[in-house]
């Protein structure tokens, strides 16, 4: 192969789809900075430089209860995601046999329904006169109220939206893992405490930290579970940021409440990255 | 010797115990409204009957007709679009990147660390915001691609990863052109990646409310419909529809699932 005409296959491969996110994604998100640094009034853009709207938001209790909110749901979401995926990835890795393909497609069936049609069916179990509530009812047991229009109820949707997708992260990074390290190490004598701490684990932390993060970042963002299912005091921040760009029109304000956002995504995935210390994590580059 | 093997069965069936408790907890709330669209007590359909008739109230309704027409057609759009650049960006990481694949492939695998409303927002932001574009059908597959594209650039990237380039050559030096080499040689190989992608893009697209919603403007989807009836109550329609699309998803899965071990089982 002559070497212009491999440059110019390489231009092709790389640079069409790094324009199209160039020109789709960066550009967009470059607009949403600009936009939080103009004004709206009378639902109208007001094109002056200013940094009101970040004051409005660091000063206002409201916005600060609500991120707040947000954070410690988004952590609490993803602790409790990482320590239930985990087990049962490594089931499946561990004991599925030639049915691992059915338990990860079978992953996939609610992870593809669309978030708006599992709220509907998580609101068919957690309502008033859902499944759970209304089996306790007919048993003459009282309802559960904690996970009607709760942060509780918020919570489980939450686990139930993105259950299926820390699953899968921590089962591809466990199928790329070679099992025989395991026994080898409890071979030589280590405990099935240390062969996890010192081998399955660290080996695994860099899938382990995308789980996590893959549930974290929509969570922390998350507006629609919170507006169906938290009820009076489950605003947090997406859902309030989504309300700057509908009822209450002030889109540059919702602009900022983006920008903290998408800041707080790179700051969660910068930490754990310089947390993840690649070696370690078994990492040699991508071998070609 | 004996009690360690009973900590491991232990260990096994604890590990177990989650994974079918996930499961159900997963498929519980997908059989319930399965039952509720079916049932003529929609909010406590026990014990199960047979009533059809929030499907015909579905099928007759024009709203979810035409909402349905436009998903369609975005999600059609999306999954050919998104799959086309997420094939370009794979073969490029994979064959064309040398050095710099990490920073290409964290690149392409950047739009899963935003999330979906904060894609449709700041799509938005640009078009009508600063451009002062109205909303429309092609910015809402644009933004649906952006998002859709690292899901089918990773499906693409795990299947192609032990991909042997050496038969596109093989082609290419019995005498066939670079494009033949790829419709006749690669694409056949590759063909269940390629699949798994498209399916997964349109499903993402058909399904996702908030890239389409802010890109939109009054055009209804089946999600925006959904959601916006959602705030009325919930009606046995939307079970209904949530059926539907559940039972087609299922389906595809089923297709993807044969599709991938009739690969796997094929000499190579």
């Amino acid at each position: 192969m002559s070497e212009p005409n491999a440059a110019a296959r390489k231009r092709v491969f790389l640079y069409i789809p790094t324009t199209f996110l160039v020109l789709f994604f960066v550009l967009p998100l470059v607009a949403l900075v600009v936009l939080s640094f103009w004004q709206t009034a009378n639902y109208k853009i007001v094109r002056d430089w200013t940094t009101l709207n970040y004051v409005t938001l660091a000063t206002e209790s409201a916005y600060i209860i609500f991120f707040l909110r947000s954070l410690l749901m988004a952590i609490l979401v993803s602790v409790f995601l990482v320590v239930v995926a985990w087990p049962i990835a490594f089931f499946i890795v561990r004991f599925g046999g030639r049915y691992k393909l059915i338990f990860s497609l079978l992953l996939a069936v609610p992870f593809l329904s669309g978030e708006v049609l599992r709220l509907i069916a998580l609101q068919g179990m957690l309502g008033p006169t859902g499944l759970i509530n209304g089996a306790l009812m007919r048993l003459g047991a009282a309802p559960l109220r904690f996970i009607m229009y709760s942060n509780s109820a918020t919570f489980i949707a939450f686990v139930y939206l993105y259950l299926p997708m820390t699953v899968t992260t921590i089962y591809l990074s466990l199928l790329n893992f070679d099992l025989r390290l395991a026994s080898a190490a409890s071979a030589c004598g280590a405990g099935r405490l240390r062969v996890f701490s010192e081998v399955i684990w660290p080996l695994n932390l860099s899938g382990t930290m995308i789980g996590f993060l893959l549930s974290f970042i929509p969570t922390l963002s998350a507006s629609l579970a919170p507006r169906f299912l938290g009820g009076p005091n489950g605003t947090l921040y997406g859902m309030s940021m989504a309300q700057q760009f509908g009822e209450s029109g002030t889109w540059a304000l919702g602009a900022a409440m983006g920008v903290v956002l998408v800041l707080f995504s790179i700051a969660a995935l910068v930490i754990l990255s310089l947390g993840v210390n690649l070696r370690r994590t078994g990492f040699t580059g991508m071998e070609r | 010797m004996d009690s360690m093997s009973l900590k491991d069965f232990a260990a096994k069936w604890t590990m177990g115990l989650i994974l079918i408790t996930a499961y159900v907890f997963l498929y519980m709330p997908i059989v319930h409204i399965l039952f509720a669209s079916l049932s003529n007590h929609p909010n406590f359909p026990y014990p199960p009957n047979f009533n059809p008739k929030s499907y015909v109230n579905l099928a007759t309704n024009s709203i979810y007709q035409s909402a349905f027409v436009n998903s369609l057609i975005i999600a059609s759009c999306t999954a050919v679009l998104s799959t086309v650049m997420g094939f370009l960006a794979t073969i490029g990481v994979l064959r064309f990147a040398g050095k710099r694949a990490l920073f290409y492939a964290v690149f392409f695998a950047g739009p899963l660390f935003v999330s979906e409303i904060l894609l449709g927002i700041s799509s938005m932001s640009l078009y009508y915001l600063v451009f002062g574009l109205q909303g429309n059908m092609v910015t809402a597959i644009i933004a649906n691609s952006v998002h859709c594209f690292s899901f089918c650039f990773l499906i693409m990237a795990a299947m192609l990863y032990k991909y042997d380039w050496r038969m596109n050559e093989a082609a290419i030096v019995c005498g066939a052109t670079p494009f033949r080499a790829f419709l006749e040689v690669m694409l056949p190989l590759t063909w269940s990646g390629i699949m798994g992608s498209l399916i997964v893009a349109f499903v993402l697209a058909l399904n996702g409310l908030d890239i389409s919603f802010y890109l939109l403007g009054a055009t209804p989807t089946m999600p925006s419909v959904a959601w916006g009836a959602l705030r009325y109550g919930v009606k046995p329609e939307l079970y209904a529809l949530s059926t539907i699309i559940n039972a087609a998803v299922f389906l595809a899965i089923i297709v993807l699932f044969l599709k991938a071990r009739n690969t796997k089982t094929a000499p190579v």
